[in-house]
């Protein structure tokens, strides 16, 4: 185990320092004084404060409302707003272009368009609108592993209402969680390339990732090259400033013990009309950050061309049956092919990790894998690159390499949660009645772990499907993934085939995400059957 | 004088369940009642209801005089002035025993200097003020529900609901906390319903006791009135020890203490158990099986045979298999 996170994560970490090192040493002068470098360097950590600042109180918020068991679709919401999430980033950037931008969706129906959208501004919301999910899962899972609802009835029956109970109780209890949620957050926008390449980088605006972008699959300058492992370096230090205090101070405090995922239940007083009030504008939000983007998306790819409205009589399949070439289902099936290894494999390596934090052995282990997850892509791409690149460059399974060790801190925290929420007894109740170490393992801790190591497995297939940060980084010729394909269809600017690209990125994502999910439920509800409901 | 709480045939069901139906129940001002059931038969969910976190489906809820609830809503919790204690103390993790104690008098409008000094004042005399400046998780179970009932004493409520407050304690500090809880509720001169499962913490602590059986209420009266003529064996069962012997007049219930070893009826010893301050014989009497408990340690064992005399009796009400209801068949302890 330890050995493997050495040869995917430390090994490059040490080569790339290295190499910037000794070929950094003579060039350092000429790499500090590039054009544009301090800009770039400033526009990264700018944008990570921005979406930080937007995103966080925006997922607190979402937690908060859709705690409420009197919001009408309450359940369906909590999927939906989800979906910024699912959607690939790249396809999400993309389609605010396609609804908002010049030419786009809002300019052919009713005139309007958003210039900013190409941009600082354009990029830093809808990065923020990709964050607020993450933003909302970490505060909602804060609020749900604490005991909440007998705390706040316990304020409301000591006198407070209900906004004095979010402000004196319920606020200072997410605490934690906020800050969490905040520091994730800032990190990911930190590593966040997507985006920014598709919505920032023809308008000039470059971040740090987009310049190692740069750097790496155009220029043939040494320079740029010890450039472009300078910044990925870089990444990693900001990165590792941020969560090292962070997480001396929080890691107590955000282990929970407890898990009570239950809900506040209606207090009388309360009025049908806020909720109401609450679903509606979740809606309305999720209409336009999702919604309308992705229909303006399918209306692209079905209409004949650029600035033709998208009414019937200008509809058409050519753009799916031009993008439908041998080359781009290659991609597709490599893609998929990719996917299904490394979520295999990380599901048991999450597993391992979590088993072996909990010997006396390798207690560290699980930082050391959180640590993975915080490592901006590009930096982690620049590093496999340059310690494999001589013998597996040509081969896809460098980009392999690459999402094991992006995602292992993705597999790992699922089922290490869930290991945590076993209760211990159960185990020794196994042994007690004659099972094996073995049988006890697979009779009583698997099937309660089913649902963790499906998620896990889910996030890991779905994640690695719509990489693209590392994969383009990694491609060679001839072995591009699908999320590459649709990348460079995008920057060609062949609009309708990307639109429709992106489409059929999509549904490849939706469709088993759905499926899954299914079986999920599934799951857990047989779970929650055997374990009964009791409840005074 | 107005009752300081009145439930009108109140009943409540959430989650397509119904907790409670058709429950009435009066507390007369300064009264306190024990809510006495198993698990499950609708307590938390009255004491929830009283408080304002559940609406009722049917019926009314008064406390005071005034109408507080009915089936179109009601007055929210923190208008309805009832302080609660909770069974899992419901303590704010990230605020000290001082700060929770000062938190209603904060509601009510107290500077925050003043309201701690109203909660060192309660503190203090709940014998734990050293602990004021403490959180939750520095706090053993005992001084957790100290906090909580110092909480509950600074609302300055006219109605206390006790939720089984004791239910999380160990036995020995268990009647320590009931008798400083006793205590301050008489000083306080409020009303009070406590809820337990616990037989004899109902009948000790209450003015009148009300036998609570999936969601209905089965009999009400004081202690003496519940354990001495139980309208059914289901209610006899709830409230202590009871045997049933079947005699020339119809089955009869037995108290253990209601019958003594030594007299004109002859039985065998089927078992024998010490218990400390008394022991229980198990009799084989011609009417059936006979609890008796007598003071200090056995003086017989299991096959003897012995005389018996039969003190008092109670006649069950109709036939006592169809009084008998569902759960906790309480056979000799």
């Amino acid at each position: 185990m330890v050995v493997a996170a050495a040869l995917v994560v430390v090994l490059p970490l040490v080569r790339m320092a290295r190499t910037a090192w000794i070929e950094g040493s003579g060039q350092f002068g000429d790499v500090i004084s590039r054009p544009g470098l301090g800009t770039t360097v400033t526009h990264s950590i700018l944008l990570a404060v921005a979406v930080t600042v937007l995103s966080v109180p925006g997922g607190a918020l979402l937690a908060i409302a859709l705690r409420r068991p009197d919001v009408p679709g309450r359940r369906l919401l909590r999927l939906c707003v989800l979906l910024p999430v699912l959607v690939p980033d790249f396809v999400l950037a993309y389609s605010w272009l396609r609804s908002y931008g010049r030419a786009g969706f809002t300019d052919d129906l009713l005139g309007v368009t958003w210039d900013g959208i190409q941009g600082p501004v354009g990029v830093t919301v809808v990065v923020a609108v990709n964050a607020v999910p993450l933003a909302y899962v970490v505060t909602a899972v804060g609020l749900a592993t604490r005991d909440e609802p007998a705390l706040e009835r316990a304020a409301r029956v000591a006198g407070a209402n209900a906004f004095t109970v979010l402000r004196t109780i319920t606020l200072p209890l997410m605490g934690p969680a906020l800050a969490a949620a905040a520091i994730l957050v800032f990190v990911l926008t930190l590593g966040t390339f997507a985006i920014p390449q598709v919505m920032g980088a023809p308008a000039g605006f470059a971040t740090v990732t987009t310049r190692i972008y740069a750097n790496l699959s155009r220029s043939s300058d040494p320079a740029a090259f010890v450039e472009a492992i300078m910044l990925a370096l870089l990444l990693v230090v900001i990165a590792i400033m941020v969560v090292a205090p962070a997480d001396q101070l929080l890691g107590p405090r955000l282990r929970a013990t407890r898990s009570a995922a239950t809900d506040p239940a209606p207090t009388v007083g309360a009025t049908a009309r806020s909720g109401r009030w609450i679903s509606t504008t979740i809606t309305g939000y999720l209409l336009l950050t999702v919604g309308l983007p992705l229909v303006a998306l399918v209306a692209t790819a079905m209409t004949r061309a650029v600035g033709l409205s998208p009414t019937p009589s200008n509809w058409t399949l050519d753009n799916f049956r031009a993008v439908i070439t041998i080359r781009n289902q290659e991609a597709l099936g490599r893609s998929i092919l990719l996917a299904l290894a490394a979520a295999s494999i990380l599901v048991v390596l999450g597993a391992c990790v979590a088993a072996l934090e909990r010997t006396r052995f390798g207690r560290g282990t699980g930082t050391l894998v959180m640590l993975t997850f915080v490592l901006p892509g590009s930096t982690l791409a620049v590093g496999l690159l340059i310690t494999y690149g001589r013998w597996l460059s040509d081969t896809a399974l460098i980009i392999l390499l690459a999402y094991l060790a992006k995602l292992w801190a993705v597999a790992h925290r699922p089922i290490s949660g869930a290991v945590d929420r076993l209760p211990p007894d159960e185990l020794s109740a196994s042994r007690v009645s004659g099972a094996s170490l073995v049988v006890a393992l697979r009779t009583v801790v698997l099937r309660p772990l089913a649902p963790a190591l499906v998620a896990a497995w889910l996030v890991c297939f779905l994640t690695a499907l719509h990489e693209v940060t590392m994969s383009s980084l990694l491609y060679g010729p001839g072995n591009e993934t699908f999320a590459v394909v649709v990348l460079n269809s995008a920057e060609l600017g062949q609009v309708g085939r990307t639109a429709a690209l992106s489409v059929l990125m999509t549904l490849l994502i939706l469709v088993p995400a759905g499926l899954c999910w299914l079986v999920i439920r599934r799951l857990d509800l047989r779970r929650a059957m055997t374990r009964g409901v009791v409840d005074d | 004088m107005t009752d300081a709480l009145e439930l009108r045939g109140l009943s409540v069901s959430y989650d397509g369940t119904t907790a409670l139906s058709d429950v009435h129940l009066t507390v007369a001002s300064g009264e306190m009642v024990a809510l006495l059931g198993p698990s499950g038969s609708g307590k938390s969910t009255l004491l929830h209801t009283v408080a304002g976190f559940h609406a009722p489906r049917a019926g009314e809820v008064w406390l005071g005089g005034q109408r507080i609830a009915g089936p179109e809503g009601g007055e929210p919790p923190e208008r309805r002035g009832v302080a609660m204690v909770f069974q899992n103390y419901a303590l704010w993790p990230h605020l000290t025993a001082l700060d929770t104690v000062a938190y209603p008098a904060r509601r009510r409008g107290l500077r925050r200097s003043a309201a701690r000094a109203e909660a060192m004042a309660i503190l203090e005399r709940l014998q734990v003020a050293h602990l004021a400046h403490r959180r939750p998780s520095e706090l053993s179970g005992g001084e957790q529900q100290r906090v909580g009932l110092g909480r509950a004493l600074a609302r300055r409520a006219a109605l206390y609901l006790f939720d089984e407050p004791t239910a999380h304690l160990d036995t020995h500090v268990r009647g320590v906390f009931l008798e400083e809880l006793l205590t301050r509720r008489r000083e306080s001169g409020s009303a009070a319903v406590y809820a337990t499962h616990d037989a004899e913490e109902a009948l000790g602590v209450a003015d009148r006791v009300a036998l609570l059986a999936a969601g209905r209420v089965v009999q009400v009266g004081t202690p003496e009135e519940v354990y001495r003529r139980p309208v059914d064996l289901w209610a006899a069962r709830l409230t202590g020890p009871a045997s049933v012997l079947t005699g020339p007049a119809g089955e009869v219930l037995v108290r253990p203490e209601w019958a003594r070893i030594g007299g004109d009826r002859s039985a065998g010893i089927a078992d024998v158990w010490f218990r400390g301050p008394h022991s229980d014989y198990l009799l084989d009497t011609p009417g059936g099986r006979l609890l008796v408990r007598e003071p200090g340690s056995p003086r017989h064992r299991a096959g003897d045979s012995v005389t018996w005399t039969l003190l008092e009796s109670w006649a069950l009400h109709g036939d006592v298999t169809s009084g008998q209801r569902s759960s906790s068949p309480a056979g000799p302890e």
